[in-house]
């Protein structure tokens, strides 16, 4: 995540001081993402020294208000128009569990797989319930459905590879000594 | 041809998956053709053609010569007796060797044919008999023995079962009357041709035939074949011949005499035929394009499917018409073969019904051929519809999986009510041009009409299913899913409006010609009365009759009724006067002059008041004289007919009643008829006071008959309708039952199948079982009640049309007469739809479909 | 709250074998499974795994082999052909994947038909119908016809038919299947509130996304219910939040 190009395109906005932009950013994105002022500073001091912002004289309480450079602007400019790079896929720990169950003697791939999977459902109810709770404004709502949709995805992918596993127990009754028939799990 | 054959493919397979709709349009339209050929099967075996009858009337002869009184020369056609006649009239009839030189030397046998009156255990009957030595070996064929033994002399006969039936016995003389020869009944033999008629034989001589009852002489002849030349030669010589030769090989039409070249087939026969074809086929139509309809609905995904993946309108329309072909040709062939299998079971149970034998088994394969064809076209033509509108319709909208049709076109209804006018003028048209051409222009126009109406129905479906928003669950349901699935339901509530217009066609047909008969009916007798009357009777006849009825009716007062009669007449003129007094009258009681005191109470249409000033100018010598006009004098003059005495009498002149037709021209007074000094004798018996049943009324007309065949008796009861009338309104009714059941199952249940998805929903919802009778019921009575009320109303048009020509013929000025049956019709348009709803309801399984679908 | 007095549907170990022999499908194996009155459970598995079969059972459109299902405490065994066409229009609606609106009908009478079944007067049938229309938001449409509505709109349609009247009991087959996302969503947003207003309901899914609108998540493979999420943990969370 890159919460340097995020205070730049909060500070273009308009001269603020660390602890709004703590504030504002964690409003816009529904505090999915917490930030502590520490990291805030870091991060404004980088972006001093890289002359993307500048230090704007202090406020009557003595808050030390960023102004964004021009510089700065055309970073900002730069990273709305260029999309998310996926080309180095982030660690994800799941996939590398899920790999290595299969191949590891013992594991019951299968629990694995509805354990995941029920925990992933429970936290796509909790977003979903956060959708139902009434009015959001725009930007937390499409920050939410990101999470809905992101896990979907992955109970669609657990899915996915059940019926892979399955098809693979079918085929070649070992090596892979999956239980893929969970038994039934108690209520 | 390739694409054909493809549709073909795609039909036949179609039709084995969707089995129940298949049968039912196989039974649709192989019902009707294996019907008709049954029929037709069985006519052309009863019908004994020419040549299958030759052995029947010649026997093995080779040709039968007879000389009809008529004289010479002669014109026949092949056969006599398909109209011969006299082009000189020559009184010079050829000899027995004259024939038989004309027909190079033949040996002929002498053969006389006629009819002869015999005395029965119940009075007097008429037998068939021929003259002929039955030992000949020419005579082989005529006849067969069954019991006793050929006649050998004059006084011999064989008779058959009918006659022995009428109280004869074998070794009995057969009674033929006085101054007739009284032959012996020697044995059983029954006629090759007749079958239940009564019929003797014997040899010439034995039974009495000469040209005083009507027989010719005449000759069967055996040598050689007879050709048209010689049977020329001798219709020349006054003889008609019927050729054997001539019939198995008949000469060019062109050979027949002018005087008899008749067209025998008549215009009018083929217009009739052709109507009912045209009316047949569009019913078999009507019925069974539902059934199409569906198919081409279900077929309307691959179809759409089709024109998705390029396939043009005409494949797709291909498709449809394909089913129509294999359907209708299985139902053809189905048809014509069950229906030859049909006829021939049938035949001995109709030959139990006939009086004549029927010739050889007969399939009439030209007739079969276009029977078949018909059945064919039908299923054709009841595709059409169906396929036309597969290959229009809305490739987007059926792929979306929207189930209705194209909501109506506004045209169609135009042309259809522009028809119905078209039909309403050539009705009228047809009645002002009376009986003649009139008929056939009305019954065109029932065609026309009904046309139209098939044209409106979308609109009135379209109308009822909006006005149905008021109506309960079911109903509504019907109405609007009728309106919305046209395709299937108009063909169902034209099937059933043709139906019931032709019902109500011929229901005012009939009524109003019954209300002719009995408005223009006349009784002979007053109401209640009876009578015996006869001619050429002797006084002692007349006794033994007036005995005959006492004795028959105990308790009937039976009063001789005398009359001017013997040779005698006696014309009326009112004095001065020159117009007769009555224009036309029937003697009704064996004279023109009854004589007595006082008008007889059996003489109908004499008011109670002219009664009494009668009596009283009898009373004083006069004469009552019957006029249709008023005539105001007081005297007539009296003229006897052969003596031309002339008298002047007292009269009193009175008028029949409007409705009565003059049966009597006067009474006169015993003392007027004595100055004109005319014969007076018995004329009639009068029958009064007596409440005669039929049954007595048949005892009596055997007992007079047989005291003397030129006696009859009459009872007068009033009109009575006709049997025939009120069965032929129920077969009407019925048969119209059945059409309106047939046209409604259909529709109902291809509804049903189709609205599964429906059901199933209304299930879901919690719909009990039995909804889905309830629905059935309703869509039944949705069709038969718009059916019937279209077709009630469409049919109202011929049928007072046809009244016009039917009851106001041109020679009378009675009429038109009008009686709509409305009994039959309220029934047909409440009664029937109301019949067949419950009938649906109760056929139709109390199961709604689930939802039993497997992820 | 009782929780037993407030079970609108219970499943008690039900069994539902399709054919016999050779052809035999297990649809489903001993399933138990209960839901509450105010509860929305979503049934999930991939085809075949035996959610329909669940909801025909629980309606009463098809019998189990063995086991029970009651609805407010009635063994449906026990009522009936009649009993159970009864008890759908009464207790239970029904929503389909494919929308099943009588075409013949208009919406408003589509809405009235489980009322206008019941034998319920033809007025107060489309007064209540009219009514539950405006519930689901679409009272405009109430006269015109299901082919003149988009699939969205048709599908408003056959909620308003499932809830109209006093019925306690919802069952939703892949509601959302045939509509986009957003539409999706929106009909899910309805059955929710239906449910939040005392409804329970089924809803029978195979999108993890529109399950997440239950309370509850059953995980159904090959009849057999293998998981269950509880709405426990993420109330927890939001009571944490507030």
């Amino acid at each position: 995540m890159s919460v340097k190009q995020a205070l730049l395109a909060l500070l273009e906005q308009g001269p603020r001081y660390g602890y709004q932009l703590r504030t504002e950013f964690e409003q816009r994105t529904g505090s999915t993402w917490p930030l502590n002022v520490g990291q805030v500073y870091t991060t404004l001091t980088r972006l001093e020294r890289d002359g993307l912002v500048e230090a704007d004289g202090a406020d009557g309480e003595g808050h030390v208000v960023y102004r964004v450079t021009d510089a700065g602007r055309d970073e900002v400019a730069a990273w709305f128009t260029t999309p998310v790079a996926r080309t180095q896929p982030p660690r994800d720990e799941l996939a590398i569990k899920l790999a290595l169950a299969v191949t590891t003697p013992g594991v019951d791939v299968g629990t694995v797989i509805q354990q995941q999977r029920s925990a992933t459902m429970a936290a796509l109810q909790d977003y979903t319930r956060l959708k139902r709770e009434g009015d959001l404004d725009l930007a937390w709502g499409l920050v939410l459905d990101s999470l809905v949709f992101s896990a979907e995805a992955e109970i669609r992918w657990l899915d996915h590879c059940e019926a892979r596993l399955r098809r693979a127990a079918l085929e070649r009754p070992t090596p892979v000594a999956t239980n893929v028939e969970t038994p039934e799990v108690a209520r | 041809m390739s694409s054909w054959r493809l549709a073909i493919r795609l039909a036949r397979r179609d039709a084995l998956r969707a089995r129940g709709r298949s049968i039912l349009v196989l039974v649709m339209i192989a019902l009707p053709v294996l019907a008709v050929t049954a029929a037709d099967v069985v006519i052309q075996t009863q019908e004994v053609t020419g040549v299958e009858a030759l052995d029947r009337r010649l026997g093995t002869a080779d040709a039968q010569v007879t000389v009809p009184a008529e004289g010479r020369p002669m014109v026949q056609r092949f056969d006599p007796m398909d109209g011969a006649t006299t082009v000189g009239g020559k009184p010079d009839p050829p000899t027995e060797a004259e024939i038989s030189a004309a027909l190079g030397g033949a040996r002929l046998v002498e053969e006389r044919v006629g009819s002869v009156s015999y005395a029965t255990d119940k009075g007097i009957g008429y037998v068939e008999v021929t003259e002929v030595d039955l030992r000949d070996p020419v005579a082989d064929g005529l006849f067969e023995l069954t019991s006793g033994r050929l006649p050998e002399t004059a006084g011999e006969v064989v008779v058959n079962d009918a006659v022995l039936d009428s109280g004869y016995a074998l070794g009995d003389t057969l009674d033929l009357g006085r101054q007739n020869p009284a032959p012996t009944i020697v044995g059983i033999a029954d006629s090759a041709s007749l079958r239940t008629a009564p019929t003797a034989a014997g040899p010439i001589g034995s039974l009495g035939l000469d040209a005083r009852n009507g027989a010719s002489p005449g000759w069967l002849a055996e040598g050689g074949p007879v050709s048209w030349d010689a049977v020329e030669a001798l219709n020349t010589m006054g003889a008609l011949v019927l050729s054997r030769a001539v019939i198995e090989d008949p000469p060019p039409a062109s050979e027949i005499p002018e005087e008899l070249n008749w067209d025998s087939g008549d215009d009018s026969m083929v217009a009739a035929v052709a109507l009912i074809v045209v009316m047949a086929l569009l019913e078999v139509v009507l019925l069974a394009g539902p059934a199409f309809a569906v198919t081409a609905r279900r077929q309307a995904r691959s179809l759409a499917l089709m024109s998705a993946t390029g396939g043009t309108p005409a494949q797709s329309r291909r498709v449809v018409l394909a089913g129509g072909l294999v359907l209708g040709g299985a139902a053809a062939v189905l048809g014509v073969v069950l229906g030859i299998g049909a006829g021939w079971l049938l035949l001995p149970v109709v030959q139990r019904w006939s009086s004549h034998w029927f010739g050889p088994f007969d399939v009439p394969w030209p007739h079969v051929a276009g029977i078949a064809m018909f059945g064919l076209a039908s299923a054709v033509l009841a595709a059409v519809v169906p396929a036309w509108i597969a290959a229009r319709q809305d490739v987007v909208a059926v792929l979306a999986g929207r189930r209705a049709d194209r909501p109506p076109s506004v045209r169609s209804p135009i042309l259809g009510v522009v028809l119905l006018g078209i039909g309403v003028a050539m009705a009228a048209y047809g009645a002002a041009a009376g009986s003649g051409s009139g008929e056939f222009l009305i019954a065109g126009s029932a065609i026309v009409a009904v046309l139209g109406m098939i044209l409106v129905v979308p609109v009135v479906v379209a109308g009822v299913a909006r006005a149905a928003g008021r109506l309960p669950l079911s109903t509504r349901y019907a109405a609007r899913d009728a309106a919305r699935h046209r395709t299937r339901t108009v063909p169902a509530i034209a099937a059933v409006a043709a139906t019931v217009a032709g019902v109500v066609t011929l229901g005012i047909g009939l009524s109003s010609d019954e209300a002719e008969n009995e408005g223009t009916y006349t009784p002979s007798l007053a109401m209640g009365q009876a009578a015996v009357t006869g001619y050429d009777l002797r006084p002692a006849a007349w006794d033994e009759l007036a005995r005959v009825v006492d004795r028959e009716l105990p308790g009937a007062t039976v009063t001789p009724m005398t009359g001017v009669g013997g040779e005698d007449w006696v014309d009326l003129q009112e004095p001065g006067g020159s117009a007769p007094l009555l224009d036309e009258m029937s003697v009704g009681f064996g004279s023109s002059m009854l004589v007595g005191r006082s008008v007889p109470d059996l003489v109908p249409g004499i008011a109670a008041a002219d009664r009494e000033r009668a009596a009283a100018v009898l009373a004083d010598g006069g004469v009552v004289a019957f006029t249709d006009h008023d005539v105001a004098g007081d005297e007539i003059e009296l003229m006897a007919g052969e003596r031309g005495t002339t008298i002047r009498v007292p009269a009193a002149y009175v008028r029949f009643q409007d409705d009565t037709y003059p049966t009597l021209a006067a009474v006169a007074s015993p003392e007027a008829v004595e100055r004109l000094g005319v014969d007076v004798g018995t004329v009639a018996v009068a029958v009064a006071g007596a409440d005669v049943s039929t049954e007595q009324e048949q005892d009596v007309t055997e007992a007079v008959a047989a005291v003397n065949p030129n006696a009859g008796f009459y009872v007068e009861r009033g009109y009575q309708a006709e049997e025939n009338t009120r069965i032929v309104q129920f077969v009407l009714a019925a048969l119209g039952a059945i059409l309106m059941l047939g046209g409604t199952l259909t529709a109902t249940f291809l509804a049903l199948s189709d609205a599964r998805p429906d059901l199933a929903t209304l299930s879901a919802v919690g719909a009990s079982p039995r909804r889905r009778r309830s629905i059935a019921a309703s869509y039944a009575l949705v069709v038969g009640f718009v059916g019937a009320l279209l077709g009630a109303a469409v049919g109202f048009i011929p049928g007072i049309a046809i009244t016009y020509p039917l009851t106001a013929p041109a020679y009378t000025d009675t009429g038109p007469y009008l009686d709509v049956p409305w009994a039959l019709i309220v029934g047909l348009v409440v009664g029937l739809p109301l019949l067949t709803a419950a009938i649906v309801g109760l056929c139709t399984r109390a199961r709604l479909p689930m939802v039993a679908r497997l992820d | 709250m009782n929780p037993l007095s407030s079970t609108v549907l219970h499943l008690d170990t039900v069994t539902r074998i399709h054919g016999e022999g050779a052809t035999e499908v297990r649809a489903l194996r001993e399933v138990s499974f209960r839901v509450a009155a105010g509860e929305l459970v979503a049934v999930m598995g991939p085809s075949g795994s035996g959610k329909s079969t669940l909801l025909t059972m629980a309606g009463g459109l098809d019998a189990p082999t063995s086991g029970t299902v009651s609805v407010e405490g009635v063994d449906l065994a026990t009522l009936g052909n009649a009993g159970r066409a009864r008890m759908r229009r009464t207790s239970v609606g029904y929503v389909f994947q494919d929308f099943n609106l009588i075409p013949a009908l208009s919406a408003v009478e589509n809405v009235a038909l489980p009322m206008e079944l019941d034998g319920v007067r033809s007025r107060a049938a489309r007064a209540a119908a009219r009514a539950a229309l405006e519930e689901v938001g679409i009272p405009e449409l109430a006269d015109r016809f299901p082919d003149h509505m988009s699939g969205g709109q048709q599908q408003r349609v056959a909620i308003a038919r499932a809830v109209v009247g006093e019925r306690r009991l919802i069952l939703a087959d892949e509601p959302t299947g045939a509509l986009d996302s957003e539409t999706g969503e929106e009909i899910l947003r309805l059955l929710r509130a239906r449910c939040d207003a005392g409804a329970a309901g089924v809803l029978v899914t195979h999108e993890a996304r529109h399950a997440a609108w239950a309370d509850r998540v059953v995980f159904l493979r090959d009849g057999v219910v293998v998981d269950e999420t509880g709405a426990d943990p993420a109330d927890v969370l939001l009571e944490s939040r507030r």
